[in-house]
This record gives structure tokens, sequence and C-alpha cells, in this order.
């Protein structure tokens, strides 16, 4: 069975929607910057490409037709790399990236360009015309809750405090305050051209956060609950890339190979606590890949609630000191379909930074499910 | 005549900042300069700040957001010679110095075009002191145009003109005010304080300083100079806090420099020093710790008044005056009441009457002038010539002389007779020749009010009338209290389109009321459901539905002229005319789910049809419909009538006329120009989501409810909406037409006026006038 390699990595900066410096670009050309920068960086042939596999969350509008054809001519890509727009919400890029290293594996080509993208200001979540089923609506209204009332649930069952959450929030502030500071994102990210210049700089963190600050905010969701904006992820505009290959590939073309894809696993959860997936997802992943918890040297766990990654965290008994040491979701931002190629390619960045042996990146995905990638040092 | 299309406002204070906003409602680009303050990083921080502030404040000085888009904030350095330089109008809105704006005058002198107007909006140097030394160039172009605060809101502007001003410069200006800006004009002379203020702040100081002198309670004397004579409720000490405490020693100190020494103004121009101490101490109003009134926080946001004898506060009680409660709608009674309110009554309203009467031909040539300064400027219902005739001339110069007071000439010129008389329908003012002369509207003004004193009614019941306003264009008026909707509107609107359609080519619907309509009789409405006759509650959806079909299909223009409140009812009967022409200040809403009700007069017919149509937004079957849901559910009322076309309440189309005078004769134009080749609209075909929209939007209300920002029953109210908005049990594969629509609205209605819960909300607004919120 052939090995999957992550051999490159990049993303745009992520910024707010709306007010943010990205809101103003469409989705199609966000990505199509993003996917040139990967294939210029990393120096792959572009003829080699088997498939362009693109993660949308909310594929319509300006997101919409075969997203990832698109992106692929764009960016210059030839007419004979195809294109796969993937949708499995917040998993939707993580989704690529496995696809990939499933086709690498089936013999079905050597190089995959997995991106990933969102316009949470130009295709709003819920999407345009939102029709839920009415009698299937009413048999299990889980199936359409909404991410805010699923993290109060997951803050409930799992007795995330209000002030855990807030720690935890500034903290992943903190650290990305500290690793934009330290030029510790300067390799992966891209330069976007916008409409008033080039946009540089991720525009969501907050170093100036504070637990003060954060308790004075109003609860977001529920006007009893305990989650409120500070602790949840922001909407954001935003695209990430990475590039999967073969590792005979990577080593005939002398690509900078990051890590190897060791394991992936999606597990399904109840989708009125969907924050809990990657428990599920995480545990099958190590199984597969015969590992433990104690064995990982680098986590990336999506923060799309502080009370969801809070209880994750607990329940998989990880340290605050081996997950997301750069800064997540939080303080970052989670342009849904983006997310999770940048953690993939975050994970597999800060292996070979840290100089680690394995790494994971999870994250729970809306409507009920986990979604789990392990990955090894090469 | 030069047209104003570019204004240059120099100062960013409340009054720079309001006038600039208000011509860019008006649509006219507009720079808005202030110094570059000492060591600020940002140069234009005075004017950028005036923007930002004016996009926060409420009442809100612009009537859009969009507008601020047409106010560009620059400084008085960077940016004075080219703006000013291109402007056609320069506004000088900078600090009451004649050397400032001395100084001022000769920067814009050498920048501005040729033909350019310039004006100042001081409210207290003479016009011959600002050009005394200026080139005659500058006189020649300039005058004194004042605005009051809010400009916005405030309809009068005061005009002086000097002996040099251009005439082709006053029309310019005069023209942009009126039909631009929608002000009503008064001329004024070059008398200290103009009119409105020579007068006003008379008044206010004479019952400042009368209550101070009686030792009285503020509540009773707000009661007393208020609503008994037209004024205000805010009255004298509620005035005070709102334009500020701190702007009184000013003002007294500019009018009593300025006016000759046997002026009365001095015998009430004393210092106060309660009032002195109110002020050093943050009492400056509203605007600060709050004035003669004030809501004390630490007492759980208790009212208080303020003791005038001893200059504390105490809890604030409600007034009651026996002069006004027995004096009933006699002004007479009042300030001839045996009591200490009825003696400062008579004081103050006496004193002033005088004064005003002693003003025709000092600060202005005549009555109307004075009458209308004091409406526009002050918000008085009467001016002082109109309160004089209510008492009648006679007894007022009997009670003066009663009491030694002088008698000024003009107002023994109207002994005998009134300061206005109706002949031949035509209403007429008393001149200081001793003549009555016609009150001759200005081109492009038609009044209603005019129409009806010279004739009578087409037909007419006891909540509607219908009016012939010539050229064959009929105008239906709503004449019930607050111009409520009943089945009496109803019915007449039905003879009407028959009336209309036989002897008439267009219809306007139109009336002078402060609000076009406030919308359907809620006490009709609630008897009826306290009675459970819910046949009669269906049969009178089914009437207001039928009536505003047929004037919708009806073979004539329908132009529908709303200026203030046109809620639920008010506002469905406009949604179904072919074209509306609004005054700016016009407020538009469907707010039926604040009294537990859906609009069923098909409103949500035409919501749903203007949003599928005109609404720009994206394709498929949920945008329009969630879009009707978000305006309707969370009773949205437009705060303009610019913003009325942002939520389409208004069509692009639909016109704006910023004059309230001048509505009525642009409804009529545009009935006129519409009837020539007129036909009816095509009835509209519905493609409608069906039950899955109902589902979205009631899990978009359950989220809002869990927020607590929806109530236990805004989920119940919500839910017949959705229902109706979202087409019932139809499919996005079939259509359905207008009566589909309507029947949806009856269904929902009628279910939800068996509803305790819209029983409680209909009661609370009938008893309280608030909505509650169950």
């Amino acid at each position: 069975m052939m090995k999957a390699v992550v051999a490159g990595y990049v993303r745009s900066p992520f910024t707010p929607a709306k007010r943010g410096d990205l809101a103003a670009v469409r989705p199609d050309d966000l990505a199509t910057q993003v996917v040139k920068a990967l294939v210029a960086q990393t120096g792959v042939k572009p003829e080699d490409v088997e498939d362009v596999l693109v993660g949308c969350a909310f594929p319509e509008g300006e997101q919409g037709l075969n997203l990832a054809r698109l992106v692929g001519l764009m960016a210059g890509l030839p007419q004979s790399a195809g294109a796969a727009t993937i949708n499995r919400f917040c998993g939707s890029s993580m989704t690529s990236v496995h696809t990939a290293a499933g086709s690498i594996a089936l013999g079905a080509g050597e190089v995959f360009v997995c991106a990933g993208v969102e316009s949470m200001t130009r295709v709003p979540m819920m999407g345009f015309n939102p029709l839920p089923n009415p009698t299937f609506a009413a048999e299990m209204p889980s199936a359409y809750m909404g991410m805010g009332e699923t993290a109060e649930a997951v803050a409930a069952r799992w007795q995330v405090s209000r002030d855990e959450q807030e720690a935890f929030a500034v903290r992943s502030h903190q650290r990305a305050a500290a690793a934009r500071a330290a030029g510790r994102f300067d390799a992966e990210l891209v330069p976007i051209q916008g409409r008033k210049g080039k946009v540089e700089a991720d525009g969501c963190i907050r170093p100036e956060t504070t637990a003060e600050s954060l308790a004075a905010l109003k609860p977001a969701f529920d006007a009893n609950g305990v989650v409120t904006a500070g602790t949840s992820s922001p909407l954001t505009d935003g695209a990430a890339a990475v590039l999967v290959c073969s590792e005979d590939y990577a080593k005939a073309h002398d690509l900078p190979v990051l890590a190897a894809i060791k394991a992936v696993a999606i597990c399904g959860c109840d989708p009125e606590v969907m924050g809990i997936g990657p428990v599920g997802a995480t545990r099958k992943a190590l199984a597969r890949a015969g590992l433990t918890v104690g064995q990982l040297d680098v986590v990336e766990l999506n923060e799309a609630f502080a009370s969801q990654a809070i209880a994750c965290m607990r329940d998989l008994q990880l340290s605050p000191d081996q997950v997301n040491i750069d800064g997540g979701a939080i303080a970052l931002g989670h342009p849904l379909g983006a997310t999770g190629a940048r953690i993939v390619g975050k994970a597999a960045a800060l292996l070979a930074r840290e100089k680690g042996r394995y790494a994971l990146a999870t994250q729970c995905i809306g409507g009920g499910q986990g979604i789990a990638t392990v990955l090894e040092a090469v | 005549m030069a047209e104003i299309r570019k204004v240059v406002v120099v100062g960013a204070g409340v009054m720079g900042a309001g006038i600039a906003a208000h011509v860019a409602n008006a649509g006219v680009p507009v720079t808005l300069l202030d110094i570059v303050p000492a060591g600020a990083p940002n140069r234009n921080a005075l004017a950028e700040g005036a923007v930002e502030r004016m996009l926060k404040a409420d009442p809100a000085p612009l009537m859009t957001k969009a507008a601020a888009k047409l106010i560009t904030p620059g400084n008085t350095e960077d940016h004075f010679d080219a703006a000013v330089g291109d402007a056609d109008w320069i506004v000088e809105v900078v600090t009451e110095r004649l050397d400032v704006k001395q100084a001022l005058y000769r920067r814009i002198e050498a920048a501005r075009k040729a033909g350019s107007v310039v004006s100042s909006n001081t409210s207290t140097l003479p016009l011959a002191s600002l050009v005394d030394g200026l080139p005659e160039s500058f006189a020649r172009d300039f005058l004194i145009t004042h605005f009051f605060n809010p400009p916005r809101y405030m309809r009068l502007l005061e005009i002086v003109v000097g002996p040099l001003t251009r005439p082709e410069a006053v029309d310019t200006v005069s023209r942009f005010a009126d039909m631009s800006l929608g002000k009503s004009l008064v001329r004024c002379k070059d008398r200290p304080g103009f009119i409105a203020n020579r007068l006003g702040v008379f008044w206010l100081q004479a019952a400042v300083v009368e209550a101070f002198a009686r030792g009285l309670a503020i509540e009773d004397v707000d009661a007393v100079i208020g609503k008994p004579m037209g004024i205000p409720k805010t009255g004298v000490f509620g005035l005070l806090d709102l334009v500020g405490l701190d702007l009184m020693p000013h003002v007294n100190a500019s009018l009593a420099a300025a006016l000759p020494k046997d002026d009365p103004f001095h015998a009430f121009d004393r210092p106060l020093p309660v009032v002195q101490k109110l002020i050093a101490d943050g009492y400056t109003g509203r605007k600060g710790k709050g004035g003669f009134y004030r809501l004390n926080r630490e007492a759980g946001k208790r009212k208080e008044a303020l003791d005038l004898a001893t200059g504390e506060f105490r809890p604030a009680r409600k007034a009651e005056v026996a002069a006004v409660a027995e004096s009933g709608r006699s002004l007479g009674k009042l300030l001839d009441h045996d009591s200490p309110l009825g003696a400062y009554a008579w004081r103050v309203m006496g004193a002033t009457l005088a004064y005003a009467a002693a003003l025709v031909g000092d600060a202005a040539d005549d009555i109307e002038a004075i009458d209308e300064a004091m409406r526009l400027g002050y918000n008085w219902r009467w001016g002082p010539f109109e309160l004089i005739d209510r008492l009648g001339a006679d007894w007022l110069i009997a009670r003066l002389e009663r009491d030694g007071q002088a008698v000024p000439e003009m107002l023994r010129l109207a002994a005998g007779r009134s300061f206005y008389r109706v002949e031949n329908g035509r209403r007429q003012a008393l001149g200081r020749d001793g003549q009555y002369h016609d009150i001759v509207r200005p081109d492009g003004v038609l009044l209603l009010e005019d129409i009806k004193r010279a004739g009578t009614p087409v037909i007419k019941n006891g909540s509607a009338a219908l009016w012939d306003l010539g050229d064959g264009v009929a105008c239906f008026e709503f004449t019930g209290k607050m111009n409520t909707i009943d089945q009496q509107v109803l019915d007449l609107l039905v003879k009407t389109v028959r009336r209309v359609k036989k002897d008439f080519k267009a219809l306007v619907i139109y009336n002078e009321g402060h609000n076009f309509s406030v919308g359907a009789n809620l006490g009709l409405a609630l008897f009826a459901c306290n009675i459970a006759a819910w046949t009669e509650v269906e049969a009178s959806v089914t009437q207001g539905q039928e009536a505003y079909r047929a004037l919708k299909y009806a073979p004539f223009p329908v132009v529908g002229a709303p200026s203030g409140l046109a809620l639920g009812g008010g506002c469905e009967i406009l949604l179904h005319c072919d074209a509306i022409q609004a005054h700016a200040e016009t407020y538009m809403g469907l707010v039926e789910v604040g009294v537990g009700l859906i609009p069923a007069w098909g409103g949500c017919k035409e919501m749903l049809h203007r949003w599928s149509t005109l609404g720009r937004l994206p394709k498929g079957p949920m945008p329009a419909v969630a879009k009707v849901f978000e305006t309707v559910s969370t009773a949205t009322v437009a705060k303009s009538a610019a913003e009325a076309k942002e939520l389409l309440y208004l069509r692009p189309t639909d016109g704006i006329t910023m004059n309230r005078n001048r509505l009525l004769a642009d409804a009529k134009a545009r009935a006129l120009a519409m009837a020539e080749s007129y036909v009816p609209p095509e009835p509209p075909i519905y493609v409608l989501p069906g039950p899955s929209a109902e589902t979205a939007m009631a899990m978009a209300v359950a989220g809002f409810r869990r927020l607590g920002k929806a109530t236990p029953y805004d989920e119940v109210v919500s839910g017949a909406l959705a229902r109706i908005l979202s087409g019932g049990d139809t499919d996005v594969t079939e259509t359905l037409d207008e009566e589909a629509v309507l029947a949806l609205e009856r269904e929902q209605l009628v279910r939800l006026v068996r509803q305790p819960g819209t029983l409680a909300r209909l009661e609370s607004m009938l008893m309280t006038g608030k909505p509650l919120r169950n």
C-alpha cells in the first residue's frame, strides 16, 4: 500500500466576516490564490496533479457549481487535473485529505491538491435558502440544531463552566498573538490580493482579550447559557491548502515533506452534542495507528467552541500543553470549509518544527460527527 | 436661477453637523469642515467625529445610514479652498463671535466661486455687523439662514436678508431650503433674536422667573404652560431640559445686550442663582446629568423634580392643577382662574401675547410670520395671534388695561374683531394697515385645510370624507380619532371607488393629521373579541381585504400621500396604492404583531410580492419570504420615507416630498400624470416554498426565544405569520393567486384573535399605549 505524505501547507490570512479585509474577496478568487501559492511553494509539477479536492461547507452562490473545478482552472492547473468539491461541513477539507490519502493507497493517483475555503461573508451559514424537511425536523429537531445550541448542550452535559471556557479562550488568543509576534505564521501565510490592496495579516486575533473582558459578554445563544461570542469561533473568511502526495513521488521530486499520514477516521455522534465528535474519531484513528494519546507530540483540535474543545480534551485526556500551541479557531477564526486543511497542514508543520513523532488533527462537525487524522514524522 | 449642487458647511458642532446631515438627506453632496484640533493626529477629527455621532444619534439626523456617504468630512486648513471653491452654497455655523466669523468670511470670499451664496446660521449677531467692513461683493451674496435644532425635524428656517443681498441669491437658497430641505421660510427683520427666539426666549424667561418668584411646583407649571395652550407637553422646564440649561445665560445676555433699553424683555432678565448652581453642578439638561428634572438612578431610576424654593431635588409628582381642570377648553377661564396657577398663567401668557403684538413692525412685518415662527420653531399648536383670537382681542385688551399694562398698537388694531378671519372660504390676516389680506399659498402648495374651508365633501361619513381637489382629482381623507381605520372608513372607500370611477380621473389618499394613520381601530377589535363575535371579526377582515383590493384594481390611478406614522392597516392601504408620494418624514410599518395580530388586509400578500419582484436578493424560494418575515415579525417601522424604500414599504419608483406643505400638490400632480394612460396592475402569481419555509422560520424564532429576544407569545404570533408567508401547505411546484394568500391571512388572524395572548396584547395597547411582551 502506497504511503501518503503532506508535502506543503499554506493558508490565506483569516479575517472576520463582513468587517474583515477579505469580505470583499470572492471565495473562488481566495481559494485560487492559495492553490497557486501552494503549487509555487512546493514546486510540484502542475501536470502531475491528479485531482483538486476543495472543501466547502455551503457550496452555493459564489461557492457554487463545482467550485473545485473552477479553482483548478483559475489557478492555471492543466485541464487534465480533475476536481471535486467536498462537503462535510467543518470536516470538508480534512475529508479532502482523507480522500487523497485513500486514492494514493489505492494507486489512483500520486499528487492531490487538498484545499478548503469559506467566505462566511458572501455565503451565509445555512445558505441562502434554508429549507429543512418539516416532517424530519419534527421527528428529530437535533438534526437541524444550531451550532451554538449544541455548544450549550455540551457545556451542560460535560459540566464545562463559563470561567473555564473563558480561560481557554484567553489562552487561545495569547498563543495566537505570541505565534504571530514571533513570526511563526509567516511560512504558512499567503498574501491575498483584495479589492483595496494586499491582505497580509490575520484579522480575528485579539491579544487584548482578558478573562474580565470576556466575563462582561452576554450569552450568545441562550439567555441562561454559558457560551458567548468570546468563547465561540468567529464567523470568518479564509482558505487553506495542503499538498498530499505519495511518499515515492515526494522523494523522486525532492518535495519538502512535513509528515506522513498514518491513520484516519470518521465517527458519528448525537447531533445535539456534535462538539464531542472528535472523541470517537480520535479513538478510532489512534487504534488504527496502534497509538495511544500519550504518544502524541502535537495536537490540533479545532476550537469551534471552547466548551466542546474542553470536553473533548477531558475525555481524551489531552493536556493543554500539547493542544493548539499556536492558538486555535477561537483566536484565528474558523472559515468552515478551510479549517480541515488548516489543522492538518498546521499539525504536520508543527510536527516538523517541534521535531515530534506523532501528531493528531481532529475536529467536530455539525449534524453530529467527528473526523481525525494521525500524522507521523518522516 | 442657480441650482445648489454642492454645499459646504463650516463648523461641525451640533448645528453644523445637523445641517450637513440634512443637506445629505436631500441627496446633495456636502463637505463638513472644522478646525484642526491642536496636536490631534487626525486632522479631520472634529468633522469625522461629528459624522460618527450622526450615525448613532437619536433622533437620527440622517434619514438613512447611506446618506452619510454624501458627507465629506475635512478640515479648514487642508480642504478649505478646494471645497469652498467648488460649492454653490457655503453655510457658516461657527462660534458666535464677530471677529471669528468675519475672519472666516474673508477666507470664504477669497476662495468661493462667482455666483455662490454664503449664509450664516447665527442666532444672535445682526446681519449688518456681520457684513460690516467686508467687500460689497460678499454682502451681495450673503444672508442669514437660521435653522432650529434638530435641523432635520424642525421645519422653521428664519431668513434675514441685507439691503445689499442679491434677490437671486435669496431665491436660490430659499428654493433649495423649501424644496430640497423641506423648510418653511419665515422672513425676519435684522433684529436681535429674529422672531422665534426673540419671542420664545421672552416667554421662557418670563415663565421661569415668575415660577421662581412664586415658588411653584415645576410639574404644575409644565401642566399649565403646556397642553392647555397647545404648547408641547414639555412645557417650560421640560423644554429647557431638552435644549440645555447652559444655553439660557448666553442667549439671555446676548438678547439683553442687543435689545433697546425700553424692551419689555429686560423686566424678566435677572440672574437665577439656583439655575447657575445647577449648571455649575453639571445639571445642564438631558445632555448632562439632568436639569430641572432628573432620573435618580440611585433611587431606582426615580423621576425627580427640582424644588424651586430649596434648589433640592424631590420625587416628581403628577400635576394636579385646578385652574386647568376647571377651565375645560376655555383658555380665558384658565387665565382668569382665581388661584396661584391661574394668576401665574395670566402673568406669563398675558405678557407673552402682548410682547408678540409689540413685535409686529419690529421683528416681523406681519402676524403670520410670528405665528408661523412659533408653530414651527417651538412646536406651538397655535401661534400667539391665533391664541389671542381664541381669547378674543377685546378680552386681552381689557385684561391688560385692568392690570395697568401697555396695550400694543397692533393689538389695539384688532379691537372689536379678530386677527384672522375667513371670507368667502379664504383665510385672511389683519395687516398693520388695519385691513385684512388674503393668506396666499406659494406656488406648489396645496392644503386640504384650504379646500375644506372653501367647500363641502363629495361624500362623507363619521370616519372619512372624499374631497374634490379640482382637475379631476379626488382626495380621500381619514377623519376618525388618530385617523384609525374602521368599518366606516372601509365603507366609504368602497363608495369612493365607485364615485371616482364615475366622476374623477384619479384619487389621492391624504390627510393633514399629525399621523397618516395609526392603523385599524383596536378598540372595536377588542370589543368584538370580548363578545366572541368571531363571524364579525372575520367579516371585517374580509371587508378590509376587499376594499383595499378594489382600490388596487380600480380603473383609475390611486396615489397615497402619507406623512407621519402609517402603521398597520394604515400602512397596508398604502401598499395597495399604484404609487406613493410620501413626505420625507413618513414612518411606515406593519406593526400588527405588537398587538398579537398579523397583517391581514393584504399586507403580507403585498410585501411578499414586492420582495419577490423588487428585492435585490439571492435566488431561490426563501430569501423574499425570510425578508418579509424578518421585517413584519419584528414590527419594523421605517424611520423615514427613504428608509421605507430600503424596507420596500415604498417602491423604488415612489416619490418623496421634503416639504410637508407641498405633499398634496405633488401627489395630485403624480396622480394626474398617471391618469393619462392608466392601466390597472396585473394580479401577481406567487410561488412559495410551503412547510419547509415555515419550519425554517420557526427554528429561527426558537433561537431568538432561547436568547430571550422573543417571548413565548411572540413564538405563537410569528408562527401564524410564518404560516402565511410560506404559503401554507403549498409546494414550490405549485402557484398561488392573491386570493389564496388572503385566505391564509384571514385564517391566521381569526385563529389569533381567539387566543388569550392576543387579547392581553390588545388590552395593554389600549390601556397603556405600550405593547405587552407576553
